[in-house]
C-alpha cells in the first residue's frame, strides 16, 4: 500500500461544523491547516443538510443576566448533557460572536431582519435557540475554510493518533476510495468526528442505516483518543432521542404540532394547539413518552399538526427544509402524506452511545497537542460551532511554542495501522462489516442495553471480548470502502467495551443507566467516571464536573 | 434500492458521486452514469437530489422499513 505524507501545524480529523470551525479559526491565527474528512466536507456530519436552531443569550435580547439564562437552558434537553457549568459559560461567552460571524459568511441568522426565537423553550419562559437558516452552511464553512488556506481532504478516514510520550505529534488514516495509507505530521490534531451512533441497533433491527445522524459517526474519534491514552467520560450513561417514526429524523422541535394519543388527548401540558412559537416541550422534557405509552397499553402517540394554520404549516415547511427534512417532505408528498390531515406517529429511538473525550474549556484533552470540539466532546450546533472556533484558537497558541517532531518510518502504530489493513484486505470466508455490527449491535442490547445488571454486564463484556477477537482476525473488506466500515465497527466494538466495564463499575441507577441490582441513585456518585489507557490498563476513577 | 437513477435523463456529472457522505455510489466512474454500490449504506438525506442539476435524473426510494406511521384523516361527522 502506497503512503502519502504530509507535514502540517494543525491537523482537524472530521470536517463537521466543529472540524470546519476549528480550521478556519487556526488558519486564521497564521497555522498551516489540514482538514481530513471521511465524506465530502461540504455534505458531512450532522449538518450537512442543514439545521435551524442555535441556541444562544443574546444581551439585548435576553438582557445582561447570562447565568438565569443558562439555569433556563439547563431545564431543557441540554440539562441531559453531563458536563460542567463551566463549559456552557464558555459557549455563551462566544456563541452570540459566532452568530454574528455565521451572519457575515452568509449563513442567514435572522428570519424577515430580526432574531427569531422558536423552539426547545417552554411557554412563557425565555427562550433559548436563535433559528437560522442552515441549509447551505457546510458548503459556506468549507469556503471560509479554502479562503483562509486550509488544505482538504476529503475521503481519508483517520484511524488513530500517533504520539510521543503523552504528546500527540500526528495520525495515520486511509483513503475510502484507493488503497493508500496517509501520515499527517502535525504539530496539534483536532478531533470534531462527531457522535458515538452505531454501537446500539437501530429503530429497524438490521437496517444499520436507519439512524438519524448518518451512517459515518461511528465514534472514531474517542476510541482513537483512547488508544493513544487520552481521557473519555461516562461512556455508560447513553442517550436517546424521539422522531417520527420509521423514518429517524432529529429536529423534534422544528414541528409545529402536539403530541397527543390515540384519543387526541395531549400527552404533555405545554400546548394543546399547534403553537409556531414553542412546539411541543413535551418531546424535550420526556423523550421516552411513545415507549411509555405503548408498554402501558396506551399507545400510539402521534404528533399531531392538522389543526395547524396555514401560514404557521408554510413557516414549519420553510424550517424544516433549513433543518435538512427535505428527503422526508418530498417523500410525504409524493405519497400525499400531509402534516395538516395526517397525524403521524413518534417514537423513542433506541439507545445510542453516549460519554464524551474529556476536554476543557479551551477545548484541550487531557494530552499535550490534542484537542476535541463539537459531538466528540459535547455537541449540538452551537457548542460544535464554538467549540470548534475556541480549539482552533488553542491549536494555533499552542504550535507557536512547541517544536515539531518527526515521525518515524517504522512508528509502531502506523506499521500497526497498515498491518490491520492489509489484513483485512486479505481475509477470506470471513465476516464483512454488516455481520459484525449485527452481533455487536445484539449484545449491546440485550446485555447493556435498557436493563443491566453485574451478571449480564459481565456475560456482555465476555461475549463481546471473544466475537471483537474473532472479527479483528477474520473480517473481511473487500475494497478500500469496506475497509473504512471494517475500521468503524472495530472502533464501536472497542468502545462497546469500554461502555461494559464502566457501566459495571457505576453501581447505581441514573438517568438511562439502569441497574435493578443498584436500584437508587447514589448522591456521591454526582460525578464523572472516566477511563483512560494506562500500561495497556482500562484505569477507571471518577472526576467531579 | 435507494437512490434510483434515470440513466435516460442522467447528463453523467457524477456531482451525487462527489459529495455522498456514505458513499453509496463507490466505484463509479468520471462520465459514466454511477453506480448505487452500497443501496443499503444510504441514509435518506437527499444530498444527491439536492445537487442534482436535472430535475428528477436521481430520486430516493424510501425504502419499505422506513415508511411513515400515520393515522388516516377521519371523516367529520
Ligand atoms: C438532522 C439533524 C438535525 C439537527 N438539528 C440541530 C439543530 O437544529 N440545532 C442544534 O443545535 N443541533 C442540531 N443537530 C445536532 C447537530 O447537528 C450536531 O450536534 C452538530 O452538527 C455536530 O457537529 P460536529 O462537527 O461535532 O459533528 P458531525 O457533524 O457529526 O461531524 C463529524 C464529521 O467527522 C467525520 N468523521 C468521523 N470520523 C472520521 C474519521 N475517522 N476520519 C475522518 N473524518 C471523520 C464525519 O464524516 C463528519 O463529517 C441536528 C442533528 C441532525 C442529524
Amino acid at each position: 500500500m502506497i503512503e502519502e505524507r504530509m507535514e502540517t501545524d494543525v491537523l482537524c480529523i472530521g470536517g463537521g461544523i466543529a472540524g470546519l470551525m476549528a480550521a478556519i479559526r487556526a488558519a486564521e491565527a497564521g497555522a498551516s491547516v489540514v482538514v481530513a474528512e471521511k465524506g465530502n466536507v461540504e455534505y458531512s456530519g450532522c449538518g450537512r443538510m442543514g439545521n435551524d436552531h442555535f441556541e444562544t443569550h443574546i444581551p439585548e435580547v435576553h438582557g445582561p443576566d447570562r447565568e438565569a439564562w443558562i439555569e433556563e437552558l439547563l431545564r431543557t434537553a441540554k440539562g441531559e448533557i453531563l458536563i460542567g457549568k463551566d463549559l456552557l459559560r464558555t459557549q455563551f461567552l462566544r456563541a452570540y460572536d459566532i452568530v454574528k460571524l455565521w451572519d457575515d459568511w452568509g449563513i442567514p441568522m435572522k428570519y424577515k431582519g430580526r432574531w427569531e426565537f422558536s423552539g426547545h423553550s417552554f411557554p412563557g419562559r425565555p427562550m433559548t435557540h436563535v433559528k437560522y437558516e442552515g441549509r447551505f452552511q457546510k458548503k459556506i464553512l468549507a469556503k471560509e475554510a479554502r479562503k483562509r488556506g486550509v488544505t482538504i481532504f476529503n475521503r481519508v478516514m483517520m484511524r488513530d493518533l500517533v504520539c510521543n510520550g503523552s504528546r500527540v505529534i500526528g495520525a495515520v488514516g486511509t483513503h475510502t476510495r484507493e488503497d493508500k495509507l496517509f501520515v499527517f505530521e502535525a504539530k496539534a490534531v483536532v478531533l470534531g468526528t462527531g457522535k458515538c451512533s452505531r454501537l446500539y441497533p437501530p429503530l429497524t433491527p438490521g437496517w444499520l442505516s436507519n439512524d438519524p445522524h448518518g451512517g459515518s459517526q461511528s465514534g472514531d474519534g474517542r476510541a482513537m483518543a483512547y488508544r493513544a491514552g487520552a481521557m473519555l467520560q461516562n461512556l455508560e450513561m447513553p442517550q436517546r432521542h424521539i422522531g417520527p417514526k420509521y423514518f429517524t429524523r432529529f429536529g423534534q422541535a422544528t414541528w409545529v404540532g402536539v403530541v397527543k394519543d390515540r384519543d387526541g388527548r395531549p400527552a404533555g401540558t405545554f400546548v394543546t394547539k399547534p403553537d409556531r412559537r414553542y412546539g411541543d416541550m413535551i418531546c424535550e422534557v420526556n423523550k421516552l413518552a411513545p415507549e411509555q405509552y405503548t408498554n402501558a397499553g396506551k399507545g400510539p402517540l402521534y404528533m399531531d399538526c392538522t389543526d395547524i394554520r396555514d401560514e404557521d404549516h408554510a413557516y414549519m415547511m420553510h424550517w424544516m427544509e433549513n433543518e435538512g427534512y427535505t428527503a422526508m417532505t418530498e417523500y410525504m408528498a409524493a405519497e400525499g402524506i400531509s402534516f395538516k390531515k395526517h397525524p403521524i406517529e413518534f417514537a423513542t429511538y433506541p439507545l445510542r452511545g453516549g460519554g464524551l473525550i474529556v476536554a476543557d474549556e479551551n477545548a484541550k484533552t487531557s494530552m499535550d497537542g490534542l484537542y476535541a470540539a463539537g459531538d466528540e466532546a459535547f455537541g449540538d450546533i452551537s457548542a460544535a460551532a464554538t467549540f470548534g472556533y475556541i480549539s482552533g484558537e488553542n491549536a494555533a497558541a499552542y504550535i507557536r511554542v512547541i517544536g515539531k517532531k518527526n515521525i518515524e518510518k517504522d512508528n509502531p502504530v502506523i506499521t500497526e495501522t497498515r498491518r490491520l489493513i492489509d489484513e483485512l484486505r486479505g481475509h477470506e470466508n470471513g465476516p464483512d462489516w454488516e455481520e459484525t455490527s449485527v452481533a455487536l449491535q445484539q449484545t449491546m442490547s440485550d446485555y447493556g442495553g435498557k436493563i443491566r445488571n453485574a451478571a449480564l454486564l459481565k456475560q456482555g463484556l465476555q461475549h463481546l471480548r471473544r466475537i471483537r477477537s474473532k472479527a479483528r482476525n477474520t473480517l473481511m473488506a473487500k475494497n478500500p470502502h469496506e475497509t473504512t466500515r471494517c475500521l468503524e465497527v472495530l472502533n464501536l466494538m472497542e468502545l462497546g467495551e469500554l461502555t461494559f466495564l464502566m457501566a459495571l463499575n457505576r453501581k447505581e441507577t441514573r438517568g438511562l443507566h439502569n441497574r435493578p441490582d443498584y436500584p437508587f441513585t447514589d448522591p456521591t456518585l454526582n460525578q464523572a467516571q472516566v477511563i483512560r489507557k494506562i500500561e495497556d490498563k482500562a484505569i477507571l476513577d471518577w472526576k467531579p464536573y | 434500492m435507494p437512490p434510483v437513477i434515470d440513466s435516460e435523463t442522467c447528463i453523467k456529472c457524477s456531482k451525487c458521486v462527489e459529495i455522498c457522505s456514505e458513499d453509496v455510489f463507490y466505484g463509479s466512474k468520471k462520465g459514466e452514469v454511477p453506480t448505487v454500490t452500497y443501496p443499503r449504506e444510504c441514509v435518506h438525506f437527499n444530498g444527491c437530489v439536492s445537487v442534482c442539476p436535472v430535475p428528477g435524473a436521481i430520486r430516493l426510494r424510501i425504502p419499505l422499513p422506513m415508511q411513515l406511521v400515520y393515522r388516516e384523516a377521519e371523516p367529520t361527522s
